[in-house]
């Protein structure tokens, strides 16, 4: 059945602002996106795995004889077979070596243990059902406190009694590395000397991204052409694939990936999963391609999680609220192996963003990463590399501090911002700040809200014992990883690519090294093209997510994409266009210096009747090129960004909460956002109401939990929360624009803006609705069971 | 998941016969509730399979028992181990064994037991009513059999 | 067992064992429109709709119970060739971003607008709490739905209203 698509209106030259609907939904609204699990290969194997229900143990036996027996079933796996292809264990993204299948021991509870391949996926999870396995259980460690006492049990064998590891010196057999940034010594003594010194504790809890679609992967080894295929739901096909190659040790010209449509990624679609190596060696030794695709409580425990950061801060400043110095200890529960997917030379991402929007002179941060017994990961969700965390700490401190100050939050931040004459702006921790305007941002968030209005009617419901409570973030983001000199994945430098190919009727395809799961790219870098090459929208096709085809890049995280890939694709462009001007001078018959472009055409200097567009050079450069002038029109532009970028923001939250339940309600929520130029408003907006929705989620929904045995008490939807429509609030959003001065097109990216700005705004409202009972600080998940405890604690008897 | 129960079952026999019983593997695999299959190993030890029920965890689970008798303590100890589904339980009991005065004999028990994976974590909010039952269904059984014989 | 579901107007023979749920059903016959995304029918993104009007996870179903039914998937939505309403409006209020959740939450929305034509915005946002979705934040797909709703109230009229 085909789908007329009349009424998805043509667009013509759509470029930069413009908030055109998107290509890539013709698909999607008919159903017929191509997913991993859509997609089936003759004679495929399917694939299912089997779980440890213990969270330490020693594995005394795997017994697979049952299970062979199960009709159907091709072949069980375990760590001894994959040792025979010196796959057993695999290096993570952070220095460190994870177990495939659980070797000799399992260090987490679900860890994978064994693989079944069979004829149909019922058959496989009926084989996986019938793997037998003795266990002998070991103590556990389940808090990160106790990780490196003197009693903990040694998690990590294998690296028993290596006192140096990736990054630096081991002081326990637990204990993975100790990173810090910026001068103690100044730090402390500035902070002595400061008139006022607050200090906190706050944990960011474990959450997962939980991306609606799960993990999976098809592993099509062809034996006659020696060429392996993998469709893979990841957001970064071009380093799996070199990851691949350097670990199967097969040629990495042999090796394609494949990303297809994915349904949401946020991070969790990083990673090397067990589960993919299983299914490509299970392809390699049966000769046939296997597909795995995981059940939702396997995603929920065993793919990376998110944050798990335990922090201590403590800021000085003087009496009349003029911030001096910060310093911060934070304790990183990294799970059984450090699989955080980080820039090499960052173990804590850029948590070093922790001075945020205000001008400390002097600050000192030391992360301190520890191994417990749960699934690995630290780094997803939508966090920018620990942004999340930094982001949360600062912005909630900031209103402890104004609290210890008897001063208006809004007050405190205005008096510490980072002056616009001061960027480029370097951080007391080493960043370079791009641009930002944060005090005309927060002045319009103000504004919105009604902020001095609303703090009268606070001060009336507070006589009459009502909560009202008002909560400011006012963040900055550090995107666009990144610059060669500091930044690289295993040693690929973060870079990107953009390749545009011009035909000879005007239209294009253009691909990028970047992998959207939802962010739009087919439609904004078909609208970077547009602006800069004046050529129809709906003649651009974007391609991404082949390594066969599109070219090198690392792929789509932490809000990277518009930062690299964008500034490659308008530089590719704008190559495009040097070349193109040299047709088009050749068309007007005048010389290359009398042309210029003006209005998306190529126009004579001084006659502006005389012109000739691109669509009429792009025929011109098959067909009748200037004499010695190469045919084509088309080039690949590898873009290395001179720095990253700081997009910013400023989100008020209002919130009401009921006396007798605890409940909260989230009255209103204003977020402007600072990303630069705006290449598509509808997705930007887009953008930010899902980042809101999940920051929604972790400041009041979600938690990682585990008991003290190492049980994880998150493992499906029951128990792990996402917001539905009908409790998540209605968000306002608006903008100010601060393009960045070294970005092609001024843009910074927006994408995790949302969800790194927002959870210290829901917090900050709930804090400061109870302030005056002498609540100071609430940890998140903010149920209403907490809630209502503080009420009760504090006297406050219901109606 | 750790869950402790005790309880105490006045079972109609003498000592003498409760001995004799609970010193017999067949006849205390008897009183397993959704018993499906059980292989006597030795008079102390039996590996029996079960039906299992645990909010949406259902299923058979395979588990090691191991009877230890102390006679001259008028004690008896179990140990269970075993699993299925994902799951694992390790349960250690013991029971004083008590002859009364009318020639019952009145048994004391507690237990111990550890409950790991799905059965813990999705079946957590039903496993203790669900354990609970179990345990006093094995011991009505026993008690019900013991003053048979 | 051999079972006859029908499907979009579309009678599908079918091998399946008595435990295979619609949802796989559905997408082993070839239409994967219809998506999977938890374990415990929590997420929606499996909804088709049944006889016209009642939405079901179909996850929640076996195969072999859906005989009888006329059971209507994404695929089934654009009738001649033209876009459903409610696909027009997803697409033009940007009530979409990964698509993942699309098919399901479409189909939920089309029961929902069956027994409620003029829903108000609690009204949909209460129906449509059964579909999860982390990508848009549901403020779209919420304008969509309302678009969705006015659009099948005038009569004869196809054309996209922003």
């Amino acid at each position: 059945m085909s789908v007329q698509t009349t009424n998805l209106e043509p667009k013509g030259i759509q470029g930069l602002g413009k908030a055109i609907k998107r290509k890539e939904d013709p698909r999607f609204i008919v159903g017929k996106g191509n997913y991993l699990d859509d997609i089936n290969l003759p004679g495929m194997l399917h694939m299912a795995l089997v779980h440890s229900p213990y969270a330490h143990a020693k594995i005394l036996s795997i017994d697979t004889s049952e299970a062979l027996k199960v009709p159907g079933v091709k072949a069980v796996i375990t760590a001894k077979d994959l040792a025979a292809a010196g796959l057993s264990w695999i290096p993570t993204l952070a220095g460190d070596k994870q177990m495939v299948l659980a070797d000799g021991k399992v260090l987490y509870q679900y860890q994978e243990v064994a693989a079944v391949f069979a004829e149909t996926r019922q058959a496989a999870a009926d084989g996986a059902a019938a793997v037998q396995v003795e266990y002998e259980p070991l103590p556990v460690v389940v808090d990160p406190y106790k990780a490196t006492s003197p009693e903990a049990p040694v998690l990590r064998e294998d690296i028993k009694g290596q006192m140096t590891g990736a990054h630096g010196p081991r002081r326990h057999d637990n204990h993975i590395w100790t990173w810090n940034v910026g001068s103690k010594d100044e730090t402390e003594k500035a902070l002595a000397a400061s008139e006022v010194r607050i200090k906190q504790h706050m944990l960011y809890p474990r959450s997962h991204p939980a991306p609606l679609e799960p993990c999976g992967c098809i592993g099509d080894m062809n034996k006659a052409t020696g060429r392996l295929t993998v469709y893979m739901t990841t957001q970064a096909p071009h380093a799996i694939r070199t990851v691949l190659s350097l670990v199967t040790k097969i040629p990495e010209n042999n090796i394609r990936v494949i990303s297809p449509d994915i349904g949401g990624g946020f991070g969790n679609k990083v990673p090397v999963y067990p589960g993919y190596v299983c299914a490509i060696v299970g392809s390699i030794v049966l000769g046939a391609p296997v597909k795995w695709v995981e059940t939702r409580t396997e995603n929920l425990t065993t793919t990376g999680f998110a944050r798990d950061f335990h922090m201590d801060i403590e800021i000085g400043a003087t009496k009349d609220g003029k911030v001096t110095a910060m310093k911060v200890y934070t304790l990183a529960d990294h799970g059984a192996f450090d699989a955080a997917a980080d820039p090499s030379k960052y173990p804590a991402g850029l948590f070093s963003i922790c001075t945020g929007s205000y001008d400390f002179q002097k600050a000192y941060a030391e992360v301190d990463a520890v191994y417990t017994n749960k699934a690995p990961g630290g780094v997803a969700y939508r966090c920018s590399f620990r942004v999340t965390e930094a982001s949360y700490l600062i912005e909630r401190s900031m209103d402890v501090l104004a609290h210890e100050l008897k001063m208006d939050p809004a007050e405190l931040r205005l008096k510490n911002f980072i002056r616009p004459e001061q960027f480029p702006y370097p951080s007391a921790l080493g960043w370079t700040y791009d641009s930002g305007d944060y005090e005309k941002t927060l002045k319009v968030a103000l504004e919105r809200i009604g902020y001095y209005e609303l703090r009268k009617e606070q001060a009336e419901k507070r006589a009459k014992g009502e909560l009202m409570g008002i909560g400011i973030s006012t963040f900055t983001e550090i995107v666009g990883a990144g610059p060669s000199k500091d930044f690289d994945i295993l040693g690929i430098k973060m870079f990107d690519g953009a390749e545009i190919r011009v035909h000879p009727s005007g239209s294009a395809i253009v691909r990028a090294g970047t992998r959207h799961q939802g962010q739009g790219h087919e439609t904004t870098w078909a609208q970077i093209v547009s602006e800069e090459l004046g050529l129809d929208v709906d003649k651009i096709i974007v391609e991404e997510g082949d390594t066969d085809t599109a070219p090198y890049g690392l792929g789509t995280y932490a809000s990277r994409s518009t930062p690299t890939a964008g500034g490659a694709m308008a530089l590719a462009a704008r190559r495009i266009r040097e070349k193109a001007k040299k047709i088009a001078a050749h068309l007007l018959e005048v010389g290359e210096s009398d042309v210029e472009w003006v209005d998306k055409k190529f126009v004579v200097k001084g006659v502006p009747s005389k012109s000739v567009t691109m669509n009429e050079v792009a025929f011109a450069a098959y067909t009748n090129l200037p004499p010695g002038l190469e045919p084509g029109l088309e080039t690949t532009y590898y873009y290395d960004p001179p720095n990253l970028t700081f997009p910013h923001g400023a989100y008020v939250c209002v919130v009401d909460i009921d006396k007798g339940t605890g409940e909260v309600k989230v009255r209103r929520f204003v977020a402007i956002d600072d990303c630069g130029t705006i290449i598509n408003p509808m997705i930007v907006e887009g953008q930010v109401h899902g980042g809101l929705t999940e920051g929604f989620a972790m400041a009041f929904m979600q938690e990682i939990a585990f008991d003290e045995q190492g049980n994880h008490l998150s493992s499906n939807f029951t128990d792990y929360l996402l917001p539905t429509a009908l409790e998540t609030p209605k968000w306002e959003t608006g903008h100010t624009v601060t393009p960045s001065p070294h970005h092609p097109i001024g843009a910074k990216g927006v994408g995790e803006s949302p969800t790194v700005g927002s959870p210290a705004a829901f917090v900050n409202a709930v804090v400061d609705a109870l302030a005056h009972l002498g609540v100071r600080h609430i940890d998140m998940p903010i149920t209403r069971e907490k809630v209502w405890k503080v009420l009760r604690q504090a006297g406050i008897d219901s109606f | 998941m750790k869950l402790e129960y005790s309880g105490q079952e006045k079972v109609q026999a003498d000592p003498q016969k409760v001995w004799s019983f609970i010193q017999d593997p067949h006849k205390v695999a008897s009183c397993l509730p959704d018993l499906k299959s059980v292989d006597i190993k030795d008079e102390k030890n039996m590996v029996a399979t079960v039906g299992v029920a645990v909010g949406p965890v259902r299923g058979t689970f395979k588990f090691n028992i191991e009877l230890d008798p102390k006679p001259e303590e008028n004690k008896m100890m179990v140990r269970i181990r075993g699993g299925g589904l994902g799951s694992a339980v390790d349960l250690t009991a013991s029971a004083d064994i008590n002859g009364q005065e009318d020639q019952t004999t009145l048994l004391d028990w507690n237990g111990v037991a550890s409950v790991s994976g799905p059965a813990a974590t999705v079946g957590g909010r039903v496993l203790d009513a669900q354990a609970k039952r179990l345990i006093e269904t094995v011991f009505a059984n026993m008690g019900k059999k013991m003053a048979e014989v | 067992m051999e079972i006859t579901l029908n499907i979009n107007g579309t009678l599908k023979k079918l091998n399946v064992e008595p435990r295979t749920l619609l949802a796989h059903a559905i997408r082993d016959s070839g239409l994967t429109g219809t998506h999977i995304g938890c374990d415990s029918s929590s997420c929606g993104v499996c909804t088709v709709v049944l006889d016209g009007k009642t939405a079901v996870k179909s996850c929640t179903m076996f195969a072999v119970q859906a005989e009888g039914y006329a059971i209507t998937t994404i695929e089934g939505m654009a009738q001649g060739g033209k876009l459903h309403p409610l696909q027009q409006a997803f697409y033009d209020q940007h009530g979409l971003q990964c698509g993942y959740c699309t098919p399901g939450m479409i189909m939920a929305a089309h029961a929902l607008l069956q027994h409620n034509p003029n829903p108000s915005e609690e009204e949909i946002r209460f129906g449509l709490s059964g579909n999860l979705c982390r990508c848009t934040g549901y403020q779209n797909i919420v304008k969509a739905v309302q678009q969705a709703a006015q659009m099948l109230q005038q009569p004869a009229s196809s054309a996209a209203d922003d």
